[in-house]
C-alpha cells in the first residue's frame, strides 16, 4: 500500500521523473518571473502586463541557507517530535529567486553556492499517515547527499 | 512646508506588564511627553497613533482613539496608522506632515503595545492568496529565519564571523545597561552570547530581539509654538516613508526576481535617503543612528545600505569600537531592540525619544558627545519603511 501524498497547498508545483517544477507566470513583455501565478505584472518599468503561465526549475544555485532550530508558529506544519530542518533561498537558472526547505539528511551541512534541483518531499504527516508535501531543494553537487 | 519641532517626549519602561493595559502604558508615555513639553492635554490639536494588531484599539487598530478617550475626549481628530512594525515611524511621519502642512500647531504621536508570548505569526490571515501564509505553510520560515538567511549570505560574502555577530549584542548591552527604560540591562560576554540557544542558525537567542510591552509618545509642534514654549527645541530636519521596490532581491513571500545588484531592504534605504535629502545631511555626517535591530545582522547591513560606510566595512568599525556612543559611527546608543525587546508599533516613537534626549545632551552615561544630528529608522511587514532626521 503506497502512502498518500497531498500538497501542502494545491496547484503550486508538479513532479515528473524525480524532479519538480514550480507553477507560476512570466510576463511576455518584460520577462519577469512570478511564483505563485500572478494576474498582473508588478514590474513598475513594464510597459504592458502580459501574463502567461510558466513553469520554473528544476535547476538552480543556493543563494543562502539557514536551519529552523525551533518549531515555527502556525500556520507552519511539522511532525512531532520536532526535528530542525534546513531552509534555503535558490536562484533558479530561469531567473526566479525562490524560498523552500532543503531536502538533506544533515541540515547543518548545506553550503551556499551549491547547485540544487527542485524535488517534492514531505514537510509533515497527517494522523492517518498521509504525507503533506511541498517543493524542496536537493543539492546535486558531487559529495552532497 | 513649515519647520516642525519635537517639544517633548516620554516613555513607559519596556518589559512585561501583565497587570497593566496598553491604555495605561500609553497614559504614562503621553503624560510624560506632555510634562516634558510643558503643555496640557487640552492644547493637543490632533493625535497620530500607531495601530496595533496585538493590543487595544478595539480590535480594529483604533489605538489613538483609546488614548483620546482615556486622556480626555476633546473632539480632536485621530489618525491611526497601520504599517506593521513600522507603524510608530509612520505615525510620526503623519504627525509631522499635519504640522508641517499647517493643518495643526500641536500634535501628539504615540505608540503602545502589549505583545503576546513567544514567537509571533508573521501574517494575521490564513488565506492561500496571502504570500506570508504560503511561505509559512509550504516552507515554515518565520521572521528569524528570514534574518538568518540574510545573515548567512553576508557571512559567505564578507567572511563575517559568529564572534563578530556576538560582539554586536555585547555592545548593545554595554550601552543599554545605562538606560533606565530598557528591559534587559545585564551585561553579556561574547561567550554568554555564543552560549545562548540557536534560534535560526547562525542567529542565537541573544542576537535577536524578543517581544516586549512598552509605550512611547512625542509632542511635536510648529516652529512658532516651539519658540514660545522652549529655548532648546529639537528640530525635525527630515521625515519620510517608503515602500519596498519591486526588484530589491530580498526573499520576501515565495519568490521574486534575481536582482542585478546586491539584495537590500529598499523600503529602508529609500526612506533614509529621502529623509537625509530633506535634511541636507550626508550619511557620513550623522552623529548617531537609532536603527531597527530586530537582529544583530541589521547593525552590519544598514549602515552600508545607507552609505554610512563601505560594503564589508561594518565588521571592522564594530571591532574598533566605532559604533559605541564615543565612536565615529554611533549606532543604537539606547541599547536598541536587543535591550528593549520589540513592542512592535511603539518602536518608531521610542527612537524619537532617544534621539531627542541625545540631541539635548541628556542621555547620561550613554550620551554621544556633542550630538548635533541623528537618524532613526523602522521597517515593517508589507515592505514599509520609515526614517526621520532630528537636529539640535
Ligand atoms: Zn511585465
Amino acid at each position: 500500500m503506497t502512502t498518500e501524498r497531498v500538497p501542502a497547498v494545491a496547484d503550486l508545483f508538479s513532479e515528473a521523473g524525480g524532479v519538480a517544477h514550480l507553477h507560476g507566470s512570466r510576463c511576455a513583455t518584460c520577462a519577469t518571473p512570478y511564483f505563485p501565478r500572478s494576474g498582473l505584472c508588478h514590474n513598475p518599468d513594464c510597459s504592458e502586463s502580459a501574463m502567461e503561465d510558466a513553469e520554473f526549475g528544476p535547476a538552480g544555485t543556493l543563494w543562502s541557507t539557514s536551519v529552523q532550530n525551533y518549531p515555527p508558529p502556525p500556520p507552519a506544519r511539522y511532525d512531532e517530535p520536532y526535528e530542525p530542518y534546513a531552509v534555503g533561498v535558490v536562484d533558479l537558472d530561469d531567473g526566479l529567486r525562490v524560498v523552500g526547505r532543503m531536502a538533506v539528511a544533515d541540515p547543518t551541512a548545506v553550503r551556499i553556492g551549491t547547485r540544487v534541483q527542485i524535488v517534492v518531499g514531505p514537510i509533515a504527516h497527517e494522523e492517518d499517515g498521509t504525507e503533506l508535501v511541498s517543493w524542496m531543494f536537493r543539492p546535486t553537487d558531487e559529495g552532497a547527499d | 512646508m513649515r519647520d516642525v519641532a519635537v517639544l517633548g517626549v516620554g516613555m513607559h519602561a519596556w518589559g512585561k506588564f501583565p497587570d497593566k493595559s496598553v491604555t495605561e502604558l500609553c497614559r504614562d508615555a503621553v503624560s510624560a511627553a506632555l510634562a516634558d513639553a510643558g503643555v496640557a492635554w487640552r492644547d493637543v490639536e490632533a493625535v497620530a497613533a500607531a495601530s496595533s494588531r496585538f493590543s487595544g484599539g478595539k480590535g480594529w487598530g483604533l489605538n489613538g482613539n483609546d488614548v483620546v478617550e482615556d486622556m480626555g475626549s476633546t473632539g480632536i481628530p485621530v489618525y491611526n496608522m497601520s504599517a506593521g512594525c513600522a507603524a510608530g515611524g509612520n505615525a510620526f511621519n503623519v504627525g509631522y506632515a499635519l504640522v508641517a502642512g499647517g493643518m495643526h500647531d500641536m500634535v501628539v504621536v504615540v505608540g503602545g503595545e502589549k505583545m503576546p508570548k513567544g514567537f509571533i505569526q508573521t501574517s494575521g490571515v490564513e488565506e492561500e492568496t496571502d504570500p506570508e501564509f504560503l511561505r509559512q505553510r509550504c516552507v515554515g520560515m518565520p521572521g528569524p529565519a528570514f534574518w538568518a538567511l540574510l545573515c548567512r549570505q553576508r557571512m559567505a560574502e564578507f567572511g563575517t564571523t559568529e564572534e563578530q555577530l556576538a560582539k554586536i549584542a555585547v555592545k548593545a548591552h554595554e550601552v543599554g545597561t545605562h538606560n533606565e527604560y530598557a528591559r534587559f540591562r545585564q551585561l553579556f560576554t561574547v561567550e554568554d552570547v555564543l552560549g545562548s540557544a540557536l534560534v535560526s542558525d547562525p542567529l542565537r537567542l541573544y542576537e535577536i530581539c524578543p517581544v516586549s510591552d512598552g509605550a512611547a509618545a512625542a509632542v511635536i509642534c510648529s516652529a512658532e509654538k516651539a519658540r514660545q514654549l522652549t529655548t532648546h527645541p529639537v528640530w525635525v530636519a527630515g521625515s519620510a516613508v517608503a515602500t519596498a521596490r519591486f526588484d530589491d532581491g530580498l526573499p520576501r513571500g515565495l519568490a521574486g526576481t534575481v536582482p542585478t545588484g546586491r539584495a537590500h531592504h529598499s523600503e529602508a534605504a529609500l526612506a533614509v535617503g529621502k529623509a537625509l535629502d530633506q535634511a541636507g545631511v550626508a550619511p557620513e555626517d550623522l552623529d548617531l543612528v537609532e536603527l531597527q535591530d530586530n537582529t544583530v545582522y541589521y547593525e552590519l547591513a544598514f549602515p552600508e545600505d545607507w552609505g554610512m560606510c563601505k560594503p564589508g566595512e561594518a565588521e571592522h568599525l564594530l571591532e574598533a569600537g566605532e559604533t559605541l556612543p564615543t565612536g565615529r559611527m554611533p549606532i543604537n546608543p539606547s541599547g536598541g531592540f536587543l535591550c528593549f525587546g520589540e513592542a512592535t508599533t511603539a518602536m518608531g516613537v521610542f527612537q524619537v525619544c532617544e534621539l531627542t534626549w541625545q540631541l539635548r545632551g541628556a542621555a547620561g552615561p550613554r550620551q554621544v558627545p556633542d550630538a548635533q544630528v541623528g537618524l532613526a529608522q523602522t521597517l515593517g511587514l508589507g515592505g514599509n519603511g520609515t526614517a526621520l532626521v532630528l537636529k539640535r
